[in-house]
């Protein structure tokens, strides 16, 4: 019966780098701008004899032809010297642009292997290359490149020199930063332990993961050395050979352009160094925010709230705290179909209660824990089914109306939330906070009364109540958090995974508060989790969710004991149990499903040993097996 | 070669420098990370250490690959003492010596494709050129559990599920041979349905390649009865040690006690007293005196705080660190 499933057809198609780096570009619209600003200088500056009407700096013989305005035969109108200013400016790209190439490439380069070296090396080298460009970085650029170009002869190379050799310091330092934080990954430390040497991983593993960083510098610096060529040559220590649109600007200015009125000659040369910087500065930008992974934001948005369609729908159980009725939720991006999170689960949820939610991760558990109070990203959106809190029908409440369940009536702690603390401020003081920020209303004298009784509740003595975060270990952290959960005296508590990361024992004790709490404050409990075994020595009932639907929904024994879901017996197998001695572990082969390409029946069926053909075809519906007890499975169907 | 001298470890201590307690202060504190640990190894053993986060289980692993140099003690690996050696001189050992970390999700360069990582400790130890060197590529995949291999060869692993980027993890590790795999907490980043996947794979590959692994876990419920011997740490030392069903099903330390009798068991008819002890593992910089488990234990009485426990030995194969087994 056992079906070795290939999990290779899950596998999503590869796309090269190159191509998903496109995609995520073209989203970036500054950075699009920015782009097709340089090209029309780049194209400009490679066909300028094309371009050009006339000859670079080809002198029209007359005294008439000097300072004409705009004409059809002059698009930019004569300089001082009777000289086309439409074929300078042409011209004068060619310079910007070679400048700002070499300039950057020199700087780069400098630049690049100073903040490698000393993120890599670290220890002495490292504090003498920075101080070394530290000092770099507080001389001022401009007035040490005038003196050192005033006493060379200025020439294009010399300017190109200068301005390279001294635009490398913010570069050094962004590529240290960004060395320290791969050197520190764990990828760097296994290659190490296969034996690599220093080279080899700086070539093959540090460098591809800072050059991302270091194109955008790159882009940056050819603007900043444009900027300072330009003025360089304003104030007239341009390389007298060559015309860049700073020696128009220096001509111009310096021979009368302003006493009679010709704007053209300063415009057209200015316009030309705000465009390419602009340009330049946008798609630097536009690169960094695809290529910057620190830069991007996850934001939960309360979602919109949904078209309750059927105000007429009732709670079927009115004694309970909470009831979650059909509830579907879909992610919705544009241009691809939805990925059904979760596809009409129900559960319900009484005083003191503890209810288990188990699954493994991409099953849904988290949406639709963050659904019941509309916490949900901007794309997730309840498309179906209804939550009642005390009767109340959450999926219809305003906002505002739903501020006054969240946090006092149902409160999340989230998983991974003990990093949430803020770090410059004590303990005590955030959970104060956490009380004010809920309960405005509450008698300012009360504060520290109800903190303290608010740590004491989740274990923590008064002293540790002026700590600092960083002074808690993680499990003193998970407590903190639970403790400005039941800031408000919440009935209910959704506990997103929240022992996942700590330590056996430490998990033991925030299971034990969190069984204490519930039974001294008479809480309801929902504990997400994907370990089976937590949720036998804790909880009254289990809903297994799997790739978005309920598969099973009974009471703790029933489920360990009398699992009729070949996934819940699977997941069972595959638990080590230590009260069974030598009994081998069973995998579930395979890997869940993915939310926007599920499978046409069973969710599953592709990994189940069961599975016959209407599994492929069909989804089971939600059978009701004995008192409390559903599953969805066609199996169980038959056999009823 | 006596399968008993396969890998040893003497009084293999570290110390890291913790920087002074005060400005200007004399001493400098001191972090007994790893504080005295013997064990051996044999051939094809799996031997799982146990413990909680800074009880020292980490630099004990990077201590034994090398990547960090002992402040004492020994290692000795096939009878040679490779305790100090340098980068050049542990090339060698590098190959036979694998390592397997935690987060498979953090442990691979997301710039690399699935072929190169796997591929990449080949370039290393110059087999960049020998005419085997795709097939041994593709067996390692194949023997970690990527079949067909030429389907995840040219796959990025942000392709691939964590079950599968710890298969690669492996896969890497295999193609060198080597005849010890370290693995560092392998499966705890990874949902439950996939763990037993990771151990049954790692159980298979000590038979069919008689390698040995060293399971380092927080969790000795998830090594499951895949360990053949089992090493609980505390602060820096084995406090007992023992064939997996000694200290399962007879452990003597009060610590191996209360670890055992965390352990969440899938059925809830079997809910039983748990021994959850209070607070945390001290910081290792102020060792507590005496039995350094003496503050948290449940049963420690008077003589704890001032006595080091020596090893009791229990049976051949089973020892324990604690005042209350001497006779």
């Amino acid at each position: 019966m056992q079906t070795t499933v290939q999990p290779t057809i899950a596998l999503p198609q590869s796309e090269s780098r190159f191509s998903t780096f496109l995609k995520a570009f073209r989203k970036s619209r500054t950075g699009v701008v920015g782009f097709w600003m340089i090209v029309v200088v780049v194209i400009i500056a490679i066909f300028a004899p094309l371009i050009a009407p006339y000859e670079q700096r080809a002198s029209a013989s007359t005294i008439e032809s000097i300072y004409q305005p705009p004409s059809a035969q002059h698009w930019f109108g004569t300089d001082d010297a009777g000289q086309d200013v439409f074929s300078n400016f042409v011209y004068g790209a060619r310079v910007s642009l070679i400048v700002g190439i070499f300039a950057a490439l020199i700087a780069v380069l400098i630049g690049g292997s100073f903040g490698l070296i000393a993120g890599f090396f670290g220890g002495r080298l490292e504090s003498s290359l920075m101080r070394f460009t530290d000092i770099m970085l507080v001389i001022p650029d401009l007035p040490l490149i005038v003196v050192i170009v005033a006493l060379t002869k200025p020439s294009l190379f010399n300017i190109i020199f200068v301005i390279g050799l001294l635009g490398w310091t913010t570069t050094a330092r962004v590529v240290r930063s960004q060395t320290l934080a791969v050197k520190s990954r764990k990828f760097v430390l296994r290659a190490r332990a296969i034996g690599a040497g220093k080279a080899h991983i700086i070539v093959r593993h540090i460098l591809p993961l800072v050059m991302p960083i270091l194109v955008v510098q790159a882009v940056l610096v050819i603007s900043l050395a444009i900027l300072n060529e330009s003025a360089l040559s304003f104030i007239g220590l341009g390389d007298p050979t060559t015309l860049s649109w700073g020696q128009m600007l220096n001509f111009a200015f310096g021979r009368g352009a302003t006493s009679t009125g010709a704007w053209w000659a300063l415009f057209f040369p200015g316009f030309g160094i705000v465009w390419l910087v602009l340009g330049l500065t946008l798609f630097g930008q536009g690169l960094e925010q695809v290529l910057n992974p620190r830069l991007d934001t996850h934001h939960l948005m309360a979602g919109k709230p949904s078209l309750s369609k059927d105000a007429l729908i009732k709670p079927l159980y009115p004694n309970t705290l909470v009831e979650v009725q059909n509830l579907s939720i879909h992610y919705v991006n544009e241009g691809k179909p939805p990925a059904k999170a979760v596809e009409d689960v129900s559960f319900t949820l009484k005083e003191g209660e503890l209810l288990g939610l188990v699954g493994e991760s991409g099953c849904g558990k988290t949406t639709l824990m963050l659904s019941l109070l509309r916490l949900l990203p901007s794309a997730g959106q309840i498309v179906n089914g209804k939550v009642f809190y005390k009767g109340k029908d959450l999926t219809a409440l305003s906002e505002e109306e739903l501020n006054d369940i969240r946090w006092r009536g149902i409160s999340i702690v989230f998983q991974g939330a003990m990093n949430a603390l803020n770090p410059v401020r004590t303990v005590g003081d955030q959970i104060a906070e956490a009380v004010v920020k809920h309960e405005p209303k509450f008698p300012k004298d009360k504060i520290p009364a109800r903190v303290n009784q608010l740590l004491e509740l989740v274990g923590i003595v008064d002293d540790q109540r002026e700590h600092f975060p960083h002074q808690y270990s993680g499990g003193m952290r998970q407590r903190a958090m639970i403790a400005m959960a039941l800031a408000c005296n919440p009935d209910v508590i959704i506990a997103d995974e929240p022992t996942t990361a700590l330590d056996v024992m430490i998990q033991a004790q925030i299971l034990e508060l969190l069984d204490d709490l519930r039974k001294k404050l008479g809480l309801a409990v929902v504990f997400v989790t994907h370990d089976l075994g937590i949720v036998a020595e804790l909880c009254d009932k289990v809903l297994v969710m799997y790739g978005g639907v309920t598969a099973e929904y009974a009471d703790v024994d029933t489920i360990y004991n009398n699992p009729k879901h070949p996934y819940t017996q699977e997941l069972l197998k595959a638990f080590p149990d230590l009260t069974k001695p030598k009994k081998k572990l069973s995998s579930i082969p395979g890997y869940p499903p993915r939310l926007d390409a599920l499978p046409a029946g069973c969710r599953f069926a592709p990994r189940c040993p069961a599975a016959f053909d209407r599994c492929h075809t069909e989804q089971p519906a939600l059978h009701s097996i004995g008192d409390n007890h559903i599953a969805s499975c066609h199996l169980v169907e038959a056999s009823k | 070669m006596s399968a008993e001298h396969f890998l040893e470890i003497q009084g293999l201590k570290k110390h890291f420098e913790a920087g002074r307690p005060a400005l200007f202060s004399r001493d400098v504190q001191k972090v007994h990370a790893v504080d005295g640990v013997d064990f051996t190894l044999r051939r094809s053993e799996v031997i799982a250490l146990v413990g909680e986060s800074g009880c020292g289980k980490s630099t004990l692993a990077l201590l034994l690959m090398g990547l960090e140099d002992p402040t004492s003690g020994m290692v000795k690996f096939e009878g040679q003492d490779i305790t100090h050696l340098n980068d050049y001189e542990r090339k060698d050992l590098r190959r036979k010596i694998q390592m397997v970390f935690q987060d498979p999700y953090e442990s691979l360069n997301p710039t690399q494709t699935i072929e190169e990582i796997v591929t990449e400790p080949l370039m290393v130890h110059g087999f960049a050129n020998v005419p085997d060197r795709r097939e041994r590529v593709v067996k390692a995949m194949e023997d970690a559990g990527l079949k067909p291999a030429d389907v995840y060869m040219s796959r990025y692993p942000h392709e691939l599920s964590g079950g599968q980027r710890q298969r690669v993890v492996i896969a890497a590790a295999l193609v060198l041979e080597p005849e010890i795999i370290l693995a560092d907490e392998p499966v705890s980043m990874l949902d439950v349905s996939i763990r037993a996947e990771v151990i049954n794979l790692l159980a298979e590959l000590r038979i069919t390649r008689q390698i040995a692994v060293i399971f380092i876990t927080h969790d000795l419920g998830s090594v499951g009865f895949f360990a053949d011997r089992v090493a609980v740490m505390y602060l820096g030392r084995i406090v007992e040690i023992g064939t997996m069903l000694e200290v399962l099903e007879n452990p003597q330390h009060p610590y191996t006690k209360a670890l055992i009798s965390v352990i969440p068991v899938p059925n809830p008819r079997l809910r039983h007293e748990r021994i959850i002890l209070k607070g945390e593992t001290p910081n290792p910089i102020n060792v507590p005196s005496g039995c350094r488990f003496h503050p948290r234990c449940p049963v420690a009485i008077e003589s704890c705080k001032a006595s080091d426990p020596p090893n009791v030995t229990l049976s051949k194969t089973h020892q324990a660190a604690c005042l209350l087994l001497v006779k």
